[in-house]
């Protein structure tokens, strides 16, 4: 039985309340004994009746509170101390109302937690945006089909650690804080460490370790983890960020694009039973198979420039290009054609200007330019191309693979023009500002170092075997499956500016 | 031979090359040595070519089983030499047009699926008729011919042997053709005419132990028993620019693939002294080095991830729903602990990493879900031992309705099965005094002891401590039994950090079996509920197995007005110089006001877990990519000359 509250903090063993929200309207027959225990979130009190609308993990369950069936003086205790938002443990019998409603009829009640400060306006909700990512609990309380959004993201991360342990992957936990943070093109968080007194690197993405495993043997593997990036915060952007990476030996993209399927339909069939979903308005069909194409025909197709004819000389390319884009674009577009330090990078903002932001259905976008694709194989046929795809739907990117480069010498070259090119940026960037304090902030985009990882390059020249690896960003994929908007609506804990 | 293993190890890793003569491997001069092997083998090849072929082969086999003849002529080179005769190589490869890394290699079986597939042939029977596609590393290289090569190629952590025959006319290649990488049998091996004797012979001087294989051909054992395959295709995938530490020849090594029987299995002991990469800094730096030579390496980290699916799926199969909660906090809360501090460019915001999930569980709890768990990193900047890494996993769950009994006996139940399961017993052998003792048996047959924590110190050491733990008076009393039993503290003298010395000289010392150390003082626990019983203590226990701590878990504060009280204790041991106290998070605390139900928390650290079942007592050894010091260059040199 309940101990009986005092107005005191009561404490209950679990066994006693074990989501009988669910259990009760599910499996109870009327008058059955039943315990529950969870948040108010309604209450309506008459003279000898009172009315609480209990809420726990599972749902909500109406509590029928007679004063002749409390036992002691529970009624008046009821009616003066317990409030919306506070937790009660109730038990008693289930009961049908007239009006047909499953409730228990209670004995006994507990207060267990008493909510000091008030709920936001009942049902009305949460709506100040701002304090429903700082206060997400608040906002949990308030909206609960935001609880919803994370039971999903639970599923879907399950969901795809199943799909890649049934096919023999391997997971690993590969080290966030690093010497040298390579794999991605991204400005990294520094930290230092006192006792080895030396600055340390949160990890921009997980692909140099993970193919470490690969050159040790591990044939199939993957981690799910945090990623950082110290760049700006938006819809799509958080400074922390949930991705997976997976390698498989001896394979090449054509089974990642497989693998990229299988596990995005398999997270669709598990939150939604199908495979035509809704995001934010627009009807995304994901049935299989998707929609692949070269970036060099997608690129023909919507602006009619074959870069493939271009020649090979930028000045000219550039040219044709902005006469063939017209007077569509703006300044920020032109500029980006204008500084494309050469025809791959120039290929690459074509596609992100006039072709992205089309491909709302999933599409696998392929061989990419090699000089974006420092980590990718070139591509068995066509010189200058990579092995390498990007899963696009909703006209962002979701994924990112390729054949990877095993050859330890073409890899070395291709980071060092990696932090070559990167030096010169910094560089002209530092001359253009002449140590401005003000300009120089503006233009941080380039004020961190590159370094070169040689103990990775070390390790390719032990022998990698040839291998498939692929990135999928996890946010992302849930803001699809559950129709949000943001990416701060998925992530519990949003980093946000610091409060006036 | 073992001499030459560690002298590459540490070559490998830039460190002292040992120049000192192994006296088991009389080897004189290092020209001399390679002459001599050179004469030899050219004279074991006329005196082979004399015999008839069966026979040839016999004793091919004969002289590979005893490893004798390593036919790697270069080994004895130099590495710096050896490495860049391997790019000259490749250089002449690519200049001749050649890809000499292909793109794909299609496999049919897995090295293990391929023992299991064909172990039960009898010795010399082959199955021709059979095609089977494998890739792996080769890891030994053995020539009895110039016709005849045997390697053991390793994957999926088994092995088995590849023989090549000349006769066969099988087609090697060490690079192919992009447009015939898209066939999915390989079958664009075969379509070209085979090799003939001199090609072949060339061809397999040019594989090197290390290199990455794909062989097609078909399965078959030797005469003496040994599974192996025989292809007809052999192409090289990637190539080893390095020499490779050697396989030590120990006896009974060199025959037969792995038998499971040989395999380490969790929860048994390990010697890593026996291993071919013995040297730990080396071990570490390349893990992958690591894992290819240290067979049982492999198995340790595929233990630690059984570890983790265990726990996930004991707490989603009670309905736990797994969440993350940031790494980059404003404030780095629910421990105490020095956090690494970094900084947000664009927001213009100082960040720590966290050094515990806690709080944020404990808002979610808040917010309606009942059941939550984390398993992640946690980051703490503090001395590197072998306990100690500055990042760490643990898994914390947080469940809504329960108390730190119900968490006991889920402890009890997680731990035991995952042992049982894991291991097949109750039972585990740890090294606890160092390898050179005999291992200990901790046993893990549910239920653990529990031991109360004041009443067993007053019972041990035969003490009366003050019930009022956050009075002078118990300070005093404290200070003077450290001071009786000669059991050291560091200043300051905090009444928590007394008692804790005590417990860990009376009590930790007996908890080698898993045992709950439980009722914690109020002082020493800032986030855990009173106890509903006995006043200034709390509802806290600590799991202890083999005298470390491994869980920690509380019945949860959840009353905000005492929380802060807590907090502002805190607060009065970090101004007395204990900066381990608990900072104030005012977010964490405005949560509490909204209400917390009642809440049991806990925590286990995966590492130190993974460490008892893999016999491992540092802790580097359960984790891929350990941090370790910048390697220096002096350092290392000055390591070289003191060694030599």
């Amino acid at each position: 039985m309940l101990i009986i509250g005092t107005g005191h903090i009561q404490l209950i063993s679990c066994k006693r309340f074990t989501r009988v929200c669910r259990m009760a309207k599910l499996q109870m027959d009327e008058n059955d004994r039943v315990s529950v225990a969870g948040r108010i979130v309604a209450r309506r009190a008459f003279g000898k009746l009172a009315f609480l609308t209990l809420r726990d993990d599972s749902g909500t369950i109406q509590l029928y509170c007679e004063k002749e069936r409390l036992v002691n003086d529970q009624f008046e205790q009821l009616k003066n101390h317990v409030d919306v938002g506070d937790i009660l443990g109730a038990s008693g019998s289930l009961k049908r109302t007239e009006k047909g409603e499953l409730s228990v009829l209670v004995n006994s009640f507990a207060i267990l937690t008493k909510s000091l400060l008030p709920l936001p306006d009942k049902y009305h909700g949460l709506t100040d945006v701002d304090k429903r990512y700082r206060q997400r609990y608040v906002d949990m309380i308030a909206n609960p089909e935001v609880a919803d959004v994370f039971r999903k993201r639970a599923k879907i991360v399950s969901e795809i650690r199943k799909t890649v342990e049934s096919l023999g992957f391997v997971e690993v936990e590969t080290p966030v804080l690093q010497g040298a943070a390579g794999g991605a093109e991204a400005r990294p968080f520094v930290t230092y460490h006192n006792s080895l007194g030396r600055d340390l690197y949160l990890r921009i993405a997980t692909e140099l370790h993970l193919k470490r495993m690969l050159v040790g043997g591990f044939e199939k593997v993957y981690e799910i983890g945090r990623i950082f990036r110290n760049e700006g915060i938006s819809t799509r952007h958080n400074p922390e960020f949930t991705t997976i990476e997976m390698y498989e030996a001896f394979s090449d993209y054509q089974s990642m694009m497989n693998m990229t399927e299988e596990i995005v339909t398999r997270c669709a069939l598990a939150v939604h039973g199908k495979l035509t979903i809704d995001y934010q308005g627009v009807e995304i069909n994901l049935e299989r198979p998707w929609r692949s194409e070269t970036m060099h025909n997608l690129v023909k197709e919507t602006t009619g420039i074959d870069f493939s004819e271009l020649g090979n000389d930028l000045k000219v390319a550039k040219e044709v290009t902005l006469r063939g884009l017209g007077v569509g674009l703006d300044n920020k577009d032109k500029s980006a054609i204008e500084a494309s330090p050469s025809l791959g990078n120039l290929l690459n903002e074509v596609f992100e200007i006039t072709v992205e932001p089309k491909l709302l259905q999933p599409t696998f976008v392929l061989d990419y330019p090699i000089e974006i694709s420092p980590l990718a194989k070139p591509h068995r046929r066509h010189a200058g191309l990579t092995e390498r795809f990007e899963l696009f739907i909703c006209g962002r990117e979701l994924a990112n693979a390729f054949s990877e480069l095993t050859d330890p010498l073409d890899q070395r070259s291709r980071l060092e023009e990696q932090v070559r090119q990167h030096n010169e940026k910094r560089a002209v960037h530092v001359a253009e500002t002449s140590g401005e304090e003000e300009n120089l902030k503006q233009n941080e985009d380039t004020s961190y170092e590159v370094t070169l990882d040689d103990d990775f390059l070390t390790a390719l020249e032990y022998g990698m075997p040839p291998a498939s690896g692929m990135g999928l960003g996890i946010d992302r994929l849930v803001m699809l499956l559950t129709n949000s908007a943001s990416i701060r609506d998925v992530i519990a804990f949003p980093v946000l500016k610091i409060q006036q | 031979m073992e001499g030459s293993v560690e002298e590459t190890a540490k070559a490998v890793s830039k460190l002292a090359v040992d120049s000192s003569v192994d006296p088991s491997a009389p080897e004189e001069t290092i020209s001399k040595n390679a002459l001599k092997k050179a004469m030899k083998n050219k004279q074991k090849e006329e005196e082979r070519r004399r015999k008839e072929e069966e026979k040839a082969k016999q004793a091919a086999v004969k002289a590979s089983s005893q490893s004798q003849k390593p036919a790697t002529d270069d080994e004895d080179m130099d590495p710096t030499q050896y490495f860049e005769n391997r790019l000259k190589y490749l250089a002449t490869k690519k200049a001749d047009g050649k890809n000499p890394y292909p793109h794909k290699f299609f496999v049919t079986l897995t090295i293990l699926e391929y023992i299991e597939k064909f172990e039960s042939l009898n010795n010399g029977e082959h199955l021709e008729s059979e095609t089977v596609s494998l890739a792996g590393r080769i890891m030994s290289k053995r020539a009895s011919s110039s016709k005849l090569f045997f390697y053991d190629l390793h994957g999926a952590g088994a092995k088995v042997q590849v023989m090549t025959d000349a006769r066969f006319k099988m087609q090697c290649s060490f690079c192919f053709s992009f447009a015939h990488a898209e066939d999915p049998s390989n079958k664009w091996l075969d379509s070209k005419s085979g090799m003939d004797e001199v090609e072949f012979s060339k061809f397999h001087s040019s594989v090197k132990r290390g290199d990455i294989v794909g062989v097609s051909g078909f399965p078959g054992k030797t005469k003496r028993g040994e599974l192996s395959i025989f292809p007809r295709t052999f192409v090289v995938l990637s190539h080893c620019l390095h020499m490779m530490p050697r396989q030590k020849a120990a006896p009974g090594a060199d025959n037969a693939n792995v038998k499971k029987t040989d395999i380490w299995v969790p929860g048994s002991t390990r010697n890593p002294e026996t291993y071919i990469l013995k040297d730990q800094e080396t071990r570490y730096r390349q893990r992958y080095l690591d894992l290819m030579l240290n067979l049982e390496v492999r198995q340790i980290f595929k233990t630690r991830s059984k570890i983790i699916s265990y726990i996930r799926k004991f707490l989603d199969d009670l309905d736990f729903l797994e969440v993350e909660t940031p790494m980059m906090n404003m404030i780095a809360g629910g421990a105490a602990a020095r956090p690494f501090v970094t900084h947000h460019n664009d927001l213009n915001m100082k960040l720590y990493m966290r050094i515990a999930p806690e709080l944020y569980l404990k808002e979610l709890v808040v917010g309606g879900l009942e059941r939550v768990y984390e398993i992640g990193k946690q980051f703490r900047n503090e001395g590197i031992d072998l306990t100690h890494n500055p990042e760490f996993t643990t898994c914390e769950f947080y469940m809504a309705f329960a108390d730190y009994n119900d968490l006991m006996d889920l402890t009890e139940k997680m731990l035991s099965g995952m042992v049982k399961e894991i291991t097949g017993g109750y039972k585990i052998k740890y090294h606890a005094n160092g390898l050179d003792k005999d291992p200990i048996e901790i046993d893990f047959t549910p239920p653990f002891r529990r031991i109360d924590m004041i009443e067993e110190l007053d019972k041990v050491a035969n003490l009366q401590i003050p019930k009022d733990l956050s009075s002078d008076e118990a300070n005093k009393y404290l200070a003077d039994v450290c001071l009786k039993f000669d059991i050291k503290c560091p200043p300051p003298l905090t009444t928590a950090r007394l008692l804790d010395k005590l417990v860990g000289h009376f009590l930790e010392e007996t908890c080698v079996n898993p045992t709950f150390i439980i009722n914690h003082p109020e002082i020493m626990s800032p986030l855990a509920k009173w106890h509903r019983s006995k006043p200034s203590l709390t509802e806290r226990f600590e799991l202890f197995i083999n005298k470390h701590e491994l869980c920690n878990a509380y019945t949860e504060l959840n009353d905000p007005v005492v929380q802060r009280q807590r907090f502002a204790e805190q607060l009065k041991d970090r101004q007395s110089g204990d900066d381990e106290a608990m900072a104030l998070d005012e977010t964490f605390c405005t949560a509490l006001e909204y209400g917390l139900p009642p809440t049991g928390g806990w925590g286990l650290g995966i590492d130190r877990l993974s460490m008892l079942f893999t016999d491992s007592q540092n802790i580097k050894e359960v984790l891929l990519f350990p941090a370790m010091k910048p390697q220096d260059e002096t350092s290392a040199k000055a390591a070289e000359t003191s060694e030599v």
